[in-house]
């Protein structure tokens, strides 16, 4: 066997065609059995090596391999003929990493792009090296306004606590670049200068004569070059005097970064070669099919498998548990990070659909748990009841309710979004060997050292002997997009060691129990207005489920961009026994949607262009160089006044706001940045996003997005603008289908839509025919750019769909309105 | 039970029950993954194949109704990429995640193959496959590009 993938062993029959017979296979394989087959899977190096097709920047199989070349630092090698192979220490989600974090090392190495080949770098060297001190700092100490520093990162779980050489391997939050960039092109610089210093050793010149550029150290001066290949070896060996000295290149020093890229991983994306985890196959591999318990917190009562163990192909069954205690609990729980997860039931098979099929047909007794009769209409009834109940005051500026009386008139509307969920396309899924002192997961993973570590929990196998080999992602969406699938699969493998299992959800599974939800969410607005139609004051209440992945978020709203003199946020918590989870854009849908829907409900009332009212109310704030005195205090902390300006004229000159248009169309406006005020002080670096949307409603309601203009914060720079802009035109498409067509309801405590037909993704013929994006260049590092395209989208259809039909629609999604409007013809 | 499938050209004997869905019997028992499981009821189009030039979602087709025509999964469509409709993916970078790109290719091939220049209302109607990256904006530009190719 030349690789981990290779397919079941194949004979050719008599007939000459070719014969599977798997049972018989397996037969073979159980015979060898336990530890000998790892015998065979494990690839020979070399092997690895030749099968790597020359003209391919990423394997079809992504996961990290030994190097066989001179290795500079963790995060690259340099082989004899040139080629640079990059450690991707994050997850690629179909985002672009695998281009986009190449891009920051390569630009530091000043190597030759052309040959840069990525791979995943090694979760299990993670666990076992510390990171280099000169990647633990970051230059410029976190000023989001310095162009030679690393921007502002999170560092969540920074030094203190991800002390792995690859530090945030996990990807959420928008977070990739913002979180690695700094280490990132440090470590390409490291490399750079090492090369240089072993070049200048060669030579017995000072390194500062030294010119590195496309893959090759000139010395002008004696007229020598050499070729980053021929001083690998050596570079491999050289330290830096003083690493500390590292610097990073600024945007405007930049070749490469920022430049559009094509995406590396695409030419194996085409043919269908690529290899997610699902299709993983390995000699002697069993499959194991999943069903728990609908309702979070519920658990298998009892089940029947005597009635289905003579069902062809089936071999064992394995009850996943939510005992009582244990750690089986707190790691396939999860309950210490994501909420809280059921139990349930797995049937191992030869197949996975004798597997499911023996599921499918085994009587389980469910205990539903204390959710169990939780229905949609009882939960937004609790949360209604507390949204009316005191809450926590989260800003209060000014005095809210003297002003409130001395407005004209009081303007009032309460707005709701439902459950949704990631509706990731791959269903959850590993693959995993234990053996009796190494497991071994073939997974795609947003989160790769906390599976290792719980992988390690689950078996008893300590964290250095635990390998994850990261697969291609059939989409994330979200910080805690997994669910448990890799623990389900190293519980299950577990009790067959020496035996490779792949666990796979069904799309039920993966879409019920298997995932976390964006929580329902209600929000109350409230204005008082003068005889010209201004806010006086204002207050917003809202109330939602907390959880410890998603903790009250008051983003956005903490910190409205428009100028009210008097303004108060009041937060309300109910309690659900659906845990609330992080899905692209997280608190960012519900306030969006509700500041935004208000404003132009405001602007209305005002008689005034909805544009312009928005302009106006921004405009007010004080300028830039006196918000220091308002810093952190909500109304008047607010940043960026002339960026959010300059974004909505462009938006507005770039859709030719207030054009004609044809009976039953028209322009829907938002704004937003999903990150402003989010309790830290309102510092935070941003990233601004105005859009208009041409709506068209029929008159018999039926809606249509015609056309998107996005205009989109690139702060400094963008670092593959290319990549940024698929990832907002993604967008465009998640928040259309989220205004249009996606809730979860709950019924008898599940969630009832799980899959397609009930929760639908809009396709080709619901995508605007014309969509465009335009870069608004600020003075920052921006936040990130994976979802901040997605809350105005919602608003600005709904503003839209209220001047065509004159139906002002507050609870999302529409499908749920009758948009019908005039005359009805026939 | 022993089916014989046609399946890129190639003769594959199959032992298996004969309600298996196809999408399974080429993915596990042929190990032809690049035919990817979405929904498992014929909504998505992840899992579509092409049987005698026609799209159909194999997630929803038995093994049995599949014997005797011949099948082609992305892995028959070129052995290297070169496929105008592959061309096309690559030149408008439309892959995000990638996992439902597979259906979207062979989709574009049996639209092409009816339609050969087909109009945007043709490319509404006849590709339904969902991709959740939201990837149809260049998708649609690289069929009309894989269609100019083709001429």
């Amino acid at each position: 066997m030349s690789s981990h993938t290779d397919k079941p062993a194949t004979t050719r029959a008599s007939d000459g065609t070719f014969d599977i017979d798997r049972r018989q296979f397996l037969t073979t394989t159980a015979v060898v059995g336990g530890g000998m087959v790892l015998g065979f899977w494990m690839p020979s190096r070399k092997a690895e090596a030749a099968i790597i097709p020359a003209d391919l920047h990423t394997r079809p199989e992504p996961w990290y391999r030994d190097g066989q070349v001179p290795e500079i630092n963790a995060w690259l090698t340099i082989g004899p003929d040139d080629t640079v192979t990059i450690r991707i220490g994050q997850v690629d989600l179909g985002t672009g990493v695998m281009t986009t974090n190449a891009m920051m090392v390569a630009e530091e190495l000043q190597c030759d792009w052309t040959k840069v080949r990525s791979e995943y770098a090694s979760a299990n060297r993670d666990v076992k090296e510390k990171a280099p001190a000169w990647t633990i700092k970051v230059p410029g100490g976190g000023n989001a306004h310095d162009p030679a520093g690393g921007g502002k990162p999170d560092q969540v779980g920074g030094p203190e606590t991800d002390t792995g050489v690859y530090r945030r391997m996990g990807v959420g939050s928008s977070g990739n670049v913002r979180e690695s960039r700094f280490y990132l092109q440090l470590a390409g610089a490291e490399a750079r200068e090492r090369l240089l210093l072993a070049a200048a050793t060669e030579w017995k010149v000072p390194v500062s004569e030294l010119v590195a550029k496309n893959s090759v150290i000139t010395h002008a001066r004696s007229k020598r070059q050499i070729n980053y290949g021929a001083i690998a070896s050596k570079a491999a060996q050289i330290q830096l005097p003083d690493p500390s000295r590292i610097r990073m290149k600024p945007p405007d020093t930049w070749t490469l970064m920022g430049t559009e890229q094509p995406n590396r991983d695409v030419p194996v994306k085409v043919t269908g070669q690529a290899k997610y985890a699902v299709d993983i196959l390995m000699p002697g591999m069993l499959y194991a099919a999943v069903k728990c318990c609908p309702v979070w917190g519920g658990d298998a009562r009892s089940y029947n498998f005597d009635a289905v163990r003579n069902m062809p192909g089936v071999q064992s069954v394995v009850r996943l548990p939510l005992d009582k205690s244990g750690r089986a609990k707190e790691v396939l729980g999860r309950t210490t990070k994501d909420g809280f997860y059921s139990g349930g039931v797995a049937i191992i098979a030869d197949t996975w659909w004798h597997a499911h099929k023996a599921l499918e047909a085994m009587p389980i007794e469910w205990d539903r748990g204390p959710g169990g009769s939780a229905t949609t209409a009882s939960i937004f009834g609790e949360h209604l009841a507390k949204l009316k109940a005191p809450g926590k005051v989260i800003v209060n500026e000014g005095n809210v309710d003297t002003a409130m009386g001395n407005g004209a008139r009081i303007i009032e509307a309460t707005y709701s979004v439902p459950y949704v969920r990631r509706g990731r396309m791959e269903p959850g899924n590993a693959t995993v060997l234990v053996s009796d002192n190494r497991v071994d997961i073939w997974v795609g993973d947003q989160q790769p050292q906390r599976t290792l570590q719980n992988a390690a929990m689950l078996t008893g196998i300590a964290p250095p002997n635990v390998y994850l080999h990261m697969c291609y992602l059939g989409g994330g969406y979200g910080s805690s997009g997994n669910g448990p699938q890799a623990e389900h699969a190293v519980y299950i493998a577990n009790t067959v060691r020496g035996r490779p299992v792949k666990m796979m959800w069904t799309r039920e599974e993966d879409w019920g129990v298997g995932t976390t939800f964006s929580p329902l969410h209600i929000g109350k607005c409230r204005a008082a207005v003068d005889a010209n139609g201004w806010p006086v004051a204002m207050e917003i209440d809202y109330v939602q489920t907390v959880g410890v992945a998603w903790p009250a978020d008051s983003r956005g709203l903490a910190m409205p961009p428009y100028w009210v003199p008097h303004y108060r946020l009041n937060q309300h918590i109910a309690t659900c026994h659906i845990p609330p989870g992080r899905v692209r854009s997280t608190g960012a849908r519900p306030n969006a949607f509700y500041l935004e829907t208000f404003i132009d409900e405001l602007a209305h009332a005002a008689g005034k262009d909805p544009y312009q009212y928005r302009r106006e109310l921004i405009a007010r704030n004080p300028p830039e160089n006196m918000q220091d005195r308002f810093m952190g205090t909500g109304v008047g902390g607010f940043r960026y006044r002339d960026d959010w300006l300059r974004a909505l004229d462009m938006v507005a000159k770039m859709s030719d706001w207030g054009k004609k248009l044809p009976e039953g169309w028209a322009q829907g406006i938002a704004i937003d940045d999903r990150r402003r005020g989010v309790g830290r002080g309102g510092g935070r670096q941003g990233t601004i996003c105005a859009q208009v949307h041409t709506v068209e409603v029929t008159r018999r309601g039926q809606v249509r997005v015609h056309r998107s203009d996005v205009v989109f914060d690139t702060g400094f720079s963008l670092i593959n603008p290319l990549t940024v802009r698929k990832n907002i035109e993604g967008q465009i498409a998640w928040g259309i289908s989220d205004a249009l067509y996606q809730e979860v309801n709950v019924k008898d405590g599940a969630m009832v839509e799980c899959n397609f037909d009930t929760y639908p993704v809009i396709r080709m013929n619901e995508y605007p025919k014309e969509i465009n994006v335009q870069w608004l260049k600020t003075n920052k590092w921006i936040e990130g750019a994976g979802e901040e395209a997605i809350p105005c989208v919602t608003p600005a259809i709904y503003n839209a769909v209220f001047k065509i039909t004159g139906k002002r629609i507050r609870e999302v999604p529409l499908k749920n309105h009758d948009l019908s409007w005039g005359a009805q013809t026939a | 039970m022993a089916f014989t499938l046609l399946v890129n050209n190639i003769q594959y004997a199959v032992d298996v029950e004969p309600d298996t869905p196809l999408l399974w019997v080429l993915r596990d028992s042929i190990g032809l993954t690049g035919t990817k499981y979405g929904c498992g009821i014929g909504q998505c189009g992840a899992c579509t194949v092409l049987m005698n030039g026609t799209a159909v979602r194999s997630c929803s087709l038995t093994v049995s109704r599949a014997m005797g025509t011949p099948v082609t999964t992305i892995e028959g469509l070129s052995p290297d990429g070169s496929h105008p409709v592959q061309l096309a993916w690559k030149e408008f970078d439309a892959p995000q995640c990638g996992y439902c790109q597979s259906g979207m290719i062979l989709a574009t091939v049996a639209l092409l193959q009816k339609t050969p220049k087909p109009t945007d209302a043709d490319i509404d109607a006849q590709i339904t496959n969902a991709c959740r990256c939201g990837t149809y904006h260049r998708i649609r530009q690289a069929i009309h590009r894989a269609a100019q190719m083709r001429a």
